[in-house]
């Protein structure tokens, strides 16, 4: 008993020790060989729509309480886009913001109603301070398998 | 050897082997249960304070250096990326900095494990997957048969049929009078 009990240690170092040199994979394996810039996305999102792309960038935010989304940073300044993942399937760590990640995933897009206080920028027909409300379209990609380096 | 003494052991048995589980995915259920109340795996903490930006903002390795510089941070730059025109975002190992330029402002955002919790969690909610899976699925067999065995194991009057019977209606109606008054 003892022996065996030696054995199960022993395999689980060996399993912690080879896991630590590489990249943590999370969900499913990546399938794609080339990435798609994240600003290429960004700026033709329709043309993107519905399909599933492999993007690279450093981790900006992560969801704190469930892990179910993370930003990554555009090539471009000022850019970035959210990865959402389905709750539990895949849970992003907080400790990764500022690592590098490569992930797959389906470009989607959801509409957001946003309320503001009418100020007549873009020429809006509406009376000063009046609530005024916006339907804005956000593109994602649903995560469906990522490598955090 | 009669069907009660082999539960007995079966139950006796499992139980010495699913303790760790249980202790792990207990503590863990806590933990999880709330999520609105509390963050299980993180400990993070954020604190303000004001800095003096560099007379040029063209350089983004000299503006990081010279915040690191005041707030006598020794740790390593990870990355850094700038959302906006205005802020600034650092990160170190364990802490990211969010720099307003605007209000020369940085926020501190450090962030620490709860060790401990955080794997049970990490078990619980089959963040490894993999072979994990069928350990988790022979845990949930073996709660089931211990659940079964536990049933059988008192003889007489503390029995399934006498005092027991009592306990295990109160144990399935529990749920139910929830579900009634919650759905």
């Amino acid at each position: 008993m003892k022996s065996l009990f030696k054995l199960f240690i022993g395999i689980l170092f060996i399993t912690v020790m080879l896991k630590a040199d590489e990249g943590t994979k999370y969900g499913k394996e990546i399938e794609l060989k080339e990435t798609t810039k994240i600003s290429e996305i960004i700026n033709n999102p329709a043309e993107y729509l519905g399909k599933t792309v492999l993007v690279e960038g450093t981790i900006i935010n992560v969801c704190a309480k469930r892990g179910c989304w993370m930003e990554l940073s555009s090539d471009k300044e000022f850019e970035s886009i959210r990865i959402k993942v389905n709750d539990g399937e895949i849970i992003f760590p907080m400790e990764a913001k500022g690592q590098k990640a490569l992930v797959e995933g389906e470009v989607y897009s959801i509409n957001v109603e946003t309320e503001h206080k009418c100020d007549h920028k873009e020429g809006e027909s509406c009376e000063t301070g009046e609530q005024k409300k916006e339907v804005k379209t956000i593109y994602q990609i649903k995560g469906l398998g990522a490598v955090i380096k | 050897m009669n069907w009660r003494k082999i539960f007995k052991v079966i139950h006796r048995d499992l139980g010495y082997i699913c303790f760790g589980l249980v202790i792990i995915y207990s503590v863990s259920g806590i933990a999880v249960n709330h999520f609105d109340e509390w963050n299980p795996n993180y400990i993070i903490n954020k604190t303000e304070k004001n800095i003096i930006l560099p007379e040029t903002l063209n350089d983004r390795e000299l503006i990081i250096l010279s915040i690191l510089d005041q707030l006598a941070i020794k740790d390593s730059v990870l990355s850094s990326f700038q959302p906006s025109q205005n802020i600034l975002q650092i990160f170190l190992k364990g802490k990211s900095l969010t720099v307003n330029f605007k209000d020369s402002e940085v926020q501190i955002e450090e962030v620490k494990n709860r060790t401990g919790i955080k794997e049970m969690n990490s078990l619980h909610l089959n963040v490894p997957k993999k072979l994990w899976t069928y350990v988790a699925d022979l845990f949930a067999l073996s709660l089931i048969i211990l659940g079964i065995t536990g049933l059988f194991i008192a003889p007489g009057n503390s029995g399934l049929m006498k005092r027991g019977k009592w306990f295990v209606i109160a144990g399935i109606l529990l749920p139910i009078i929830f579900l009634l008054i919650y759905q």
